[in-house]
């Protein structure tokens, strides 16, 4: 018994611990289950994923397969296979982004072909119905100098590999294309004649060469054994000395070129045969199709008058099919191409032919004779740049009601009470006509106009306006993901494009008014584009081009009387342009700062309004990099100027409150530069961006940065490759002002006064992934937890919070640790599959998150760019301010109803109680 | 491991050094002389899959998509033109989760496979090499909606702590009202009744503490005393 006792005594002692422990795990877990993920049967009820190529390289029909299909071969490094009914993906493969994965060539027979890469290449072979993998074979060639004038194609089941040495001669080698068996030596074929200009239309090589005056045209057929050089005068064809060759389009034939832009030549037999078709514009894209009466020549422009234009002309007798013959005023293809043609052959089908058109803005549209578009794709937004959330304008009744309760509105509008109540009868009527209008209106649904775009009541319906590489910029309805609008800006050069909403949809009758600034495709110079963004037209300063490159761009905080904010350019001659100019007065404490990529130079500027215009005076100068030289910034990240922080402190375990520094102007700068002892070394610097002064800062040694950073409120983080460890680690820091607060709550806070510097907390985790875009997510008033986005390698975005890369994770935690809800400190973060947002919509190539604030405090919308488009809502604190969408308002209602029923039943049983007994 | 990892980091900056006798790489993929390998390796396909097209959707990333291979039919596969150096191989697939592999090439072509650790990076566990790679089970993206299942309700405490005290307040006088159980209470009320009928407890506490009622007194007595 006593031996009992004893044994039992420490045990309890232990379960007591243990429960303890198992205490800090229910926090633990509590924590574990914040990471929010959603339900099976919300699959794309808030997301959606939008799948790209990119702009086209190469396409070819496939024709063998049962299943029609376009196999496309892109800029983007990637092949695919199009459904030719509908445009979508049927299988695609993403190769390497650089040019490791450059597509060179695209040859589609039962099997598709490509050859990748830039010396080494890869040739595969691929099945084209399922996409599978069928052969793969590596090549190497010896001499690495001409590489990349290289050309390939496939002839008789050999792959023909050709290395011109302009002026010199031409190496042909050719391999067995499912083994890579070289066949016979490399054969060396002199020829002299080659220049730059020159075209393959193979097998046969040509040439415009010679002295001027007298001009040859050449080609040689370069795979037959026998060398034969055809060779003309060029004034046969042409009378003009300045003219070029291009080969024709769409995978035509018979080889051929054009020469000059203006006559057609084809190869026969080994001799030049001139077509009696000249070209009909110099723009226009030529192909050679085989059509049921004999080859075709198709051609197709873009006319300024007369729009999308195409003719066809039969090879033989120079006759116009007219059947094929289209122009379309209303169509705007930029710069059309025949990417890809084909032409049924029965009779029975006369010249019913499908062409593929790719345009100088990315699309790809799919057009049947005459000009019929059978679908689009917009491949441009494989390549988004910058992205803008815009609100929607609220309709035109809330604007009313808006502007009834507006104070100053109504102590100017209404002098007495009777005319307020007037007013509101009047509104309540107006609201009750609209409830009876949607009643009727949900069968016409009328929504899908653009004035149906009006503010749902939590602001989710947003539109997403996205800046391609291209110069297009799309207008997108975030819940579905369809456009609205498009417009082309060919001169845009979007790279470090910044877009500022300087009106919102908020101040009716004011529209809403969106800027776009970048550079001018040739000179560089200012562009400056500023539309509507729920219409997508030009307003204000249109598309305007500066006379000068510019620096740095900022929007005025204050608006004006029009609610306009004004866009601040500071331009390479350190002047200041304001739009509009009636704004300048309004120019006060403003800071501008200018960080050089290149020589981790930061420099600031303070701008002031001195009676007549808007001058920039440079207040400080910092070099990041310290006094070596080599240092360069890679990524850069400050607060988003939408963010208000509504949470001062954090309660600590104590019920002390330790006070967050919330600097608005603070700038992290993560910078990279050799060092003499450690190689690289990766230094995270927080600049105060108004004064200056380095508020914080963290250097890694042995390192290279990832263009990944990201900051809000008081923390921020970095992320960069550890090369002792041969890991990816992220580093974060957060910010605190310390248990008493600077200033008094409600305070503005003034980078020029502060003199003190905050407690900096510094941790360093492990990513166990390779990260390829990071966001933070991003609310209304910042009270709801923050988690951070990491996309992935894999094709995952997962959703991180905070509190497990929080640098104030104990190593040995304390009660009060667990009291405050930290995490103990584990190096390696936790990347759960439940985190993924996307679940299985594996992203390819994610370039950007973007995170936008929604009317709900709970929800952050996100959408992340790269070579797909997903966009999705997170909640980080889950849905605290709405219902779940599996309420159950049925139980609610039933339940409810019951016990009215039960009241008023046992209300009457009780009265006839009370009857009997009073009868008693 | 950490000298000899570092060795060949400074053999491949001094420049690609030629490897005549590689054993281990396979003959027809290489070119002589320009210091490239090939990795190779095999996926399994996942079990419970329909095993039409896992390849398409089944992709290999080397260093996070630094190089990239694809899969063939039978589930190899090669990735061309590796320098040496250490390389993380993974299998990426939408639905299923493989344990990625680092796999080691040094200057003189040998391979060497061994499983990823992040935190201890001069562990070696190592793997067989060419790779083969086996699904570990499948990704858990969704949360598992709760069911509404009737004796979930019913178990619930709550509902236990509502629905048994009405039971008692609706049932127990019900069962008064009837005949038969008020019979029986008169029984019970009558077998309490008997006088004659000595007490249960009173029967066993005189039984077994017969000498406690002297003590209890002397106890009593005591406290006379004290008080006086």
């Amino acid at each position: 018994m006593g031996v009992l006792s004893t044994s039992i005594k420490p045990n309890f002692l232990g379960l007591l611990k243990f429960l303890n422990s198992f205490n800090w795990f229910i926090v633990f877990f509590s924590l574990i289950n914040l990471s929010v993920c959603i339900y099976e049967d919300q699959i794309g009820k808030f997301d959606w994923r939008q799948t790209y190529v990119g702009r086209i390289k190469f396409s070819q029909f496939d024709t063998v397969s049962t299943a029609k299909k376009i196999i496309v071969a892109t800029e983007e490094n990637v092949l695919a296979a199009l459904n030719l009914k509908t445009g979508q993906v049927v299988w695609r493969h993403v190769l390497e982004s650089a040019s490791t994965g450059n597509i060179q060539l695209l040859h589609v027979t039962d099997k598709v072909v490509t050859v990748s890469g830039a010396n080494p290449y890869l040739v595969r072979g691929w099945d084209s119905t399922t996409g599978v993998l069928l052969w793969e074979w590596s090549l190497m060639l010896q001499k690495d100098d001409h590489a990349e004038f290289s050309e390939w194609w496939v002839q008789h089941g050999m792959l023909v590999h050709m290395l011109p040495v302009f002026g010199s001669h031409l190496e042909v080698s050719m391999y067995n294309l499912m083994t890579g068996q070289n066949r016979g030596s490399t054969s060396k074929l002199p020829a002299i004649w080659t220049n730059e200009g020159c075209v393959l239309s193979p097998p046969y090589y040509s040439c415009i060469s010679g002295s001027m005056g007298s001009l040859l045209l050449l080609s040689l057929d370069v795979t037959s054994n026998a060398v034969q050089i055809i060779s003309k005068p060029l004034s046969q064809f042409i009378s003009t000395e300045e003219s070029s060759l291009r080969p024709l389009d769409a995978n035509s034939i018979q080889p051929g070129f054009v020469i000059g832009d203006k006559k057609i030549v084809l190869i026969k037999n080994n001799e030049f045969e001139m077509l009696g078709i000249s070209v009909a514009d110099e723009s226009a894209s030529v192909a050679l199709v085989d059509s049921t009466n004999g080859p075709m020549v198709l051609q197709t422009w873009t006319d300024d008058i007369k729009g999308f234009s195409l003719i066809a002309h039969s090879a033989s007798t120079g006759k116009e099919v007219t059947e094929v013959r289209c122009s379309d005023p209303s169509l705007r293809l930029p710069e059309p191409e025949l990417a890809a043609v084909i032409c049924s052959k029965t009779p029975r089908e006369l010249h019913a032919c499908r062409l593929l058109v790719t345009a100088a803005d990315d699309s790809l549209h799919l057009m049947q004779q005459a000009g019929r578009v059978l679908w689009t794709r917009e491949e441009a937004l494989a390549n988004v740049v910058a992205v803008e959330f815009v609100d929607l304008p609220v309709s035109d009744l809330d604007a009313a009601i808006e502007s009834e309760f507006d104070q100053k509105e109504a102590a100017k509008m209404y002098s007495s009470v009777w005319a307020a109540f007037s007013r509101r009868l009047q509104t309540q009527f107006q609201q009750l006509q609209t409830l009876l209008q949607s009643l009727q209106g949900a069968e016409t649904n009328a929504r899908d106009t653009s004035t149906g775009l009006v503010r749902d009541y939590f602001n989710l319906h947003k539109i997403i306006v996205l800046v391609t590489d291209v110069g297009k910029i799309f207008g997108m309805d975030n819940l579905s993901g369809a456009i609205l609008w498009q417009h082309y800006e060919p001169s845009l050069d979007p790279s470090g494009a910044a877009v500022f909403t300087r009106r919102s949809a908020r101040h009716p009758p004011h529209d809403a008014y969106l800027t776009i600034v970048g550079k001018h495709e040739e000179t560089g110079n200012g562009l400056i584009i500023s539309l509507n963004p729920i219409r997508g037209t030009l307003v204000g300063e249109r598309s305007l081009q500066l006379d000068v490159q510019l620096l740095q761009c900022a929007l005025l905080h204050r608006a004006d009387q029009e609610k306009l904010h004004a866009l601040l350019l500071l331009d390479r001659d350190e002047n200041v342009q304001i739009f509009p100019v009636s704004a300048a007065p309004l120019v006060e404490n403003m800071f501008i700062y200018v960080a050089e990529k290149n020589t981790a130079r930061v420099q600031g500027y303070a701008l002031k309004y001195d009676g007549r215009s808007v001058v920039a005076q440079k207040t400080w100068s910092l070099s990041l990099g310290g006094s070596e030289a080599g240092h360069r910034i890679v990524a850069s990240s400050a607060k988003p100027a939408s963010e208000r922080t509504h949470s001062a402190g954090r309660v600590l375990g104590d019920r002390s409150v330790l006070y967050k520094y919330t600097n608005p102007n603070l700038v992290l700068f993560v910078t990279e530069g050799p060092d003499a002892i450690h190689k690289d070394v990766v230094v995270a610097t927080c600049v105060d961006a108004v004064s200056g002064a380095v508020i914080a800062s963290a250097a890694v040694r042995r390192a290279r940065a990832l263009p990944l950073a990201v900051h809000s409120d008081n923390f921020l983080a970095y992320v960069y490759y550890n090369d002792k460890h041969r890991r990816t680690e992220i580093g974060t820091m957060e910010l605190y002002e310390g248990k008493q607060r600077w200033l008094e709550a409600g305070a503005a806070f003034s980078s020029l006064r502060a003199s003190r510097a905050p407690a900096v907390y510094r941790a360093a985790y492990v990513l166990p992934a390779a990260p390829r875009a990071a966001a933070v997510t991003h609310t209304e008033r910042s009270l709801t937890d923050k988690h951070v986005l990491f996309a992935l390698s894999t094709g995952a975005i997962v959703e991180l919070p905070w509190a497990y890369l929080e640098p104030r994770r104990p190593v040995t935690p304390t009660p009060e640790h667990r009291e405050e809800g930290l995490i103990p400190y584990a190096p390696e973060l936790p990347l759960p599959a439940e985190a993924v947002i996307n679940y299985n919509r594996t992203l390819h190539r994610v370039s950007a998150i973007y995170t936008a604030p929604s009317g709900l405090e709970s929800t952050s919308l996100v959408l992340a760019t790269g070579l797909d488009l997903f966009y999705t809502r997170v909640a980080p604190s889950k849905t605290f301010d709405l219902l779940k969408d599996d309420f159950d308002y049925y139980l609610i209602t039933l339940v409810l109803g019951a016990l009215l029923l039960a009241t008023y039943s046992t209300k009457y049983f009780a009265s006839r109680k009370m009857l009997k007994m009073a009868w008693k | 491991m950490k000298p000899i990892s570092i060795c060949v980091v400074a053999i491949t900056l001094l420049g690609n050094v030629y490897c005549a006798l590689n054993p281990q790489s396979s003959s027809t993929d290489e070119d002589i002389g320009n210091g490239r390998y090939a990795i190779e390796g095999r996926v399994f396909p996942p079990e419970d899959q329909d095993v039409s097209s896992w390849q398409v959707g089944t992709r290999v990333h080397v260093n996070g998509g630094e190089y990239i291979a694809f899969i063939r039919d039978d589930g190899t596969f090669v990735i061309h033109n590796v320098p040496s150096g250490s390389y993380v191989v993974e299998i990426v697939h939408p639905d299923y989760m493989y344990e990625p592999v680092r796999v080691e090439i040094n200057s003189k072509g040998k391979y060497r496979a061994r499983k990823v650790n992040y935190i201890q990076t001069s562990q070696v566990i190592q793997v067989p090499y060419p790779l083969r790679m086996k699904p570990l089970s499948r990704f858990r993206y969704f949360q598992v909606r709760e069911q509404w299942r009737l004796t979930d309700f019913f178990f619930n405490p709550m509902v236990i702590m509502m629905v048994l005290p009405l039971l008692l307040i609706m049932v127990l006088p019900k069962m008064m009202n009837d005949p038969e159980t008020k019979e029986d209470l008169k029984q019970i009320s009558n077998l309490a009744k008997m006088g004659e009928m000595p007490e249960m407890s009173e029967m066993f506490t005189s039984l077994f503490s017969g000498g406690s009622t002297s003590k209890a007194a002397s106890v009593k007595a005591k406290q006379v005393k004290k008080r006086q």
